[in-house]
């Protein structure tokens, strides 16, 4: 609700307001559905975000009825909602809205069922939401346009959004697109990217661009490298099949974290406005130098836990890269050669994704040796993403007493305690956006494309190539091959 | 928890040190306190009684808006100015670690506000903006909290219990008129009606343009803030639209606005169940109300410490 539309609109105190709709999900008996998108719907739900008459419409395999789908998600909710509120009376006026298709995605009939199902539920804007395996997503994109689905009628829309990971390569990336396009418009298409919804990657921006005193260091002059890490504790837990077809290359950094690379290295966009913020964040995509073949074993590793072979499910010979770490550099006046460091893997030492920004040090050492063993400390900004999402600021302080001894100290910013208010889960915040229709942190076509061009000859160099797997013990930081290269450019990990 | 001091303010300062650090050392083996602070919210409370009550708002309102309370009251029997300090803490759902915000209340003495305002200049918290909440209608007349108001980035009024609108909108216009940023409760109260009468121009299905009158009713013998801001609001947004204001014999606040267009009219009425009833058009639907408690305006105003373009157009009309 614009003031220039409306003259009655108050976007201080007004919360958008979310449009009567169908959600229809594909997969909707599936682990996402249950683990976050049920959770994320209760919760707006519970936060009267969602309006007074809403449908969501679940599909999958499995012959289920409307009160068995209502039974399952319901134990889902309780189970999976992060802060545990669960209403016994909201779950029942919720759970009136929500409704089963059983069927198979291949078969036009179920495009039929769910046409008719929508259709009863009186919605005419309809939101439908991918969340299968990524192989059937061209399949019920063609379903959805074979049957006429996706023909609204005036004054109404539709739109979609596609889970990660979008393509499995740039061709197959860009086939998908073309199949999408055939059916849906590019500004009807929502790619969800579950880590630009979370509030400290929203609030890089507000960091970098609501603050006058970062901004004047953003650069090379000031800023010595980047490091992004995506850590996880835990292996593949179950999802070994997926997991050894897509590797961390695919699954993290191709997505998830060169989007957080490119928040954190954008221009500011002149206005805030989905398209002025999606443009800045894809120029600076397409900025990332392309790795020339020969730079790739430089400038790229692929580490694999041992004991991952033994998973279930997982081929005992799998080249699937549990770990991965990249140098990239980007070819701008802003950050001309500034590394930034991307690294992401499974059984590292703890569960931690968060941005080092290393700012050079002091030009001068005024402390001469002797007189304090962390002289030659650099000043980090760390930007917390998870688990607890904050921002950190570290400095040297002089210990009390004589002398002049420095110690490093750390400035928190806590965002749950300063705002003490519960942040909204990603999923929340992403699909209230999807349905009032503002697509800025969802990804773009050309965004998707760019990033698949820039992990595309470490893909073509891994493929090509037999690892000596496993090579890194769980819980530990990855491969030794890691610290190398890192170290040949003369930085290290921050491993705390 | 919470100790009592003498007011200078220094020791003030310097016993919440102390009660920090012990709570610090208290809870050192759940991972200590977390000292949680966005702003200084200053309280000027009616009596003892109210700053009791004030303390039970305040210590919910720090969960979403972490301060530095300073409760003001008089003190019953006149005699020295007196302070205690307390923390109000709380545990996210799921953490170890407690969150705590602080809190000073001051017992005025004979000389009143005027000395109070003296201690609370250094009692703020430095670079952090700085509320005041005058609560009860003595702070709408000029007086005994004029020195508290140079003090304060916004201040706080509730022109719900004044019967003379205009003086009430005068002060607050003249309060505006010094720099000052001025709230009023009875608006806040206003927000889901005009949210909802808001979203009927949403899509396009009505247009501003159509909008020719519009007939705001509200219960109580004398036309209140209230409704004189409903009505100011329908004219900054339509300018040139006709807006009158009527009252009938149902309980105070606002009962009905009714918009026309050259063909039709569109009707929202207060329902059952802290609901408003939207009709005409082809519609008909119920809206619930937000809650308009004291606390969850509160949690709205402080949720906007910078300008508030909507409400100042709708004070200067």
């Amino acid at each position: 609700m614009t003031e220039a539309r409306n003259p009655f609109a108050d976007p201080l105190r007004f919360e958008r307001r979310v449009p009567e709709c169908a959600i229809v999900i594909f997969g909707a008996a599936g682990d996402l559905a249950k683990r976050k998108l049920l959770p994320a719907l209760y919760r707006l739900a519970y936060d009267r975000r969602l309006p007074a008459s809403f449908a969501i419409v679940g599909n999958s395999r499995t012959p289920m009825t409307d009160d068995d789908y209502r039974a399952r998600m319901r134990e889902a909710v309780k189970q999976f909602s992060e802060d545990g509120d669960f209403d016994e009376e909201l779950w029942k006026r919720f759970a009136a809205n929500l409704h089963y298709v059983a069927g198979d995605v291949k078969e036009p009939n179920l495009y039929q069922a769910l046409r008719e199902k929508v259709n009863a539920t009186g919605q005419a804007n309809i939101l439908f939401y991918l969340s299968t395996q990524p192989s059937y997503y061209a399949t019920i994109v063609d379903g959805i346009g074979h049957s006429h689905l996706a023909a609204a009628p005036e004054g109404a829309w539709r739109r979609l959004i596609v889970e990660k990971p979008f393509g499995h390569d740039l061709q197959s990336a860009k086939e998908l697109n073309s199949r999408i396009h055939a059916v849906f418009r590019e500004e009807d298409t929502y790619r969800i990217d579950h880590y630009l919804g979370k509030e400290t990657v929203q609030n890089i921006l507000a960091l970098r661009f609501g603050n006058g005193i970062f901004e004047p260091l953003w650069n090379r002059r000031y800023i010595n490298h980047v490091q992004i890490t995506a850590a996880e504790s835990i292996g593949v837990e179950g999802r070994g099949g997926y997991y050894q077809e897509a590797g961390a290359l695919r699954d993290m950094i191709q997505n998830h974290l060169l989007q957080v690379m490119a928040t954190v290295a954008m221009e500011p966009s002149a206005v805030f406005e989905p398209d002025a913020v999606r443009d800045e964040r894809a120029k600076l995509l397409r900025s990332i130098k392309i790795m020339r073949p020969e730079e790739v074993d430089l400038y790229a590793v692929a580490g694999q836990y041992k004991g991952f072979r033994q998973e279930p499910g997982v081929n005992p010979d799998a080249q699937t890269d549990t770990y991965a770490a990249g140098t990239f550099f980007v070819d701008n006046w802003r950050w001309a050669g500034v590394p930034f460091f991307i690294r992401s893997g499974k059984k590292l030492p703890k569960r931690v994704t968060d941005i080092a920004i290393q700012f050079n040090q002091a030009p001068l050492a005024l402390f001469s040796a002797g007189d304090g063993d962390q002289k030659g400390r650099p000043n980090l900004l760390i930007l917390r993403i998870q688990p607890e999402e904050g921002i950190s600021l570290l400095f040297l302080s002089k210990e009390p007493g004589s002398g002049m001894r420095l110690r490093p100290v750390s400035m928190d910013f806590n965002y749950g305690t300063s705002f003490g208010e519960r942040s909204p889960s990603a999923y929340e915040t992403l699909l209230v956006d999807a349905m009032v229709g503002d697509a800025t942190l969802y990804t773009r076509q050309d965004m998707v494309e760019a990033s698949w061009t820039v992990i595309e000859p470490i893909l073509e160099n891994w493929s090509n190539r037999r690892f000596d797997f496993p090579n890194y013990d769980p819980g530990t930081w990855g491969p030794a091959e890691a610290d190398t290269m890192i170290a040949k450019l003369g930085r290290q990990w921050r491993n705390t | 928890m919470s100790t009592t001091a003498t007011v200078q303010p220094e020791r003030i300062l310097r016993d919440l040190q102390e009660l920090w650090a012990k709570m610090a050392s208290d809870q050192a083996d759940s991972g200590g306190v977390l000292r949680a602070c966005a702003m200084t919210l200053a309280v000027a409370a009616e009596n003892a009684a109210d700053a009791e009550r004030v303390r039970q708002t305040v210590g919910v309102l720090m969960h979403s808006h972490p301060s530095r309370a300073v409760i003001l009251h008089a003190g019953s029997t006149g005699g020295e100015l007196e302070a205690r300090i307390f923390a109000e803490c709380w545990k996210p759902f799921g953490k170890s670690q407690q969150i705590c915000s602080e809190g000073i209340e001051i017992t005025a003495g004979q000389s009143g506000y005027s000395e109070v305002a003296k201690f609370l200049v250094p009692l703020r918290v430095p670079d952090l903006p700085v509320v005041l909440w005058c609560r009860g209608v003595a702070a709408l007349e000029p007086g005994p909290l004029e020195p508290l108001f140079p003090l304060a980035g916004k201040i706080i009024f509730d022109s719900s219990q004044v019967s003379d609108a205009d003086s009430a909108l005068q002060f607050l216009r003249r309060l505006r008129g010094r720099g000052s940023r001025v709230a009023d409760l009875h608006w806040t109260r206003l927000t889901g009606w005009r949210e909802v009468v808001a979203h009927l121009f949403d899509d396009q299905a009505l247009q501003p343009s159509e909008i020719m009158g519009a007939q705001v009713t509200f219960g109580g013998p004398s036309v209140t803030t209230c409704a004189r801001y409903f009505a100011a609001w329908i004219r900054t947004a339509l300018p040139g639209t006709r807006v009158t204001v009527s009252s009938d014999n149902g309980p105070r606040g606002l009962h009905s606005v009714v918009l026309s267009t050259a063909s039709d009219t569109l009707t929202i009425a207060l329902g059952s169940d802290h609901c408003v009833e939207v009709t005409g058009r082809g519609r008909h639907y119920r809206s619930m109300l937000p809650s308009t408690s004291e606390q969850a305006l509160m949690q709205e105003e402080l949720g906007i410490l910078g300008p508030d373009p909507v409400y100042e157009r709708a004070l200067s009309a």
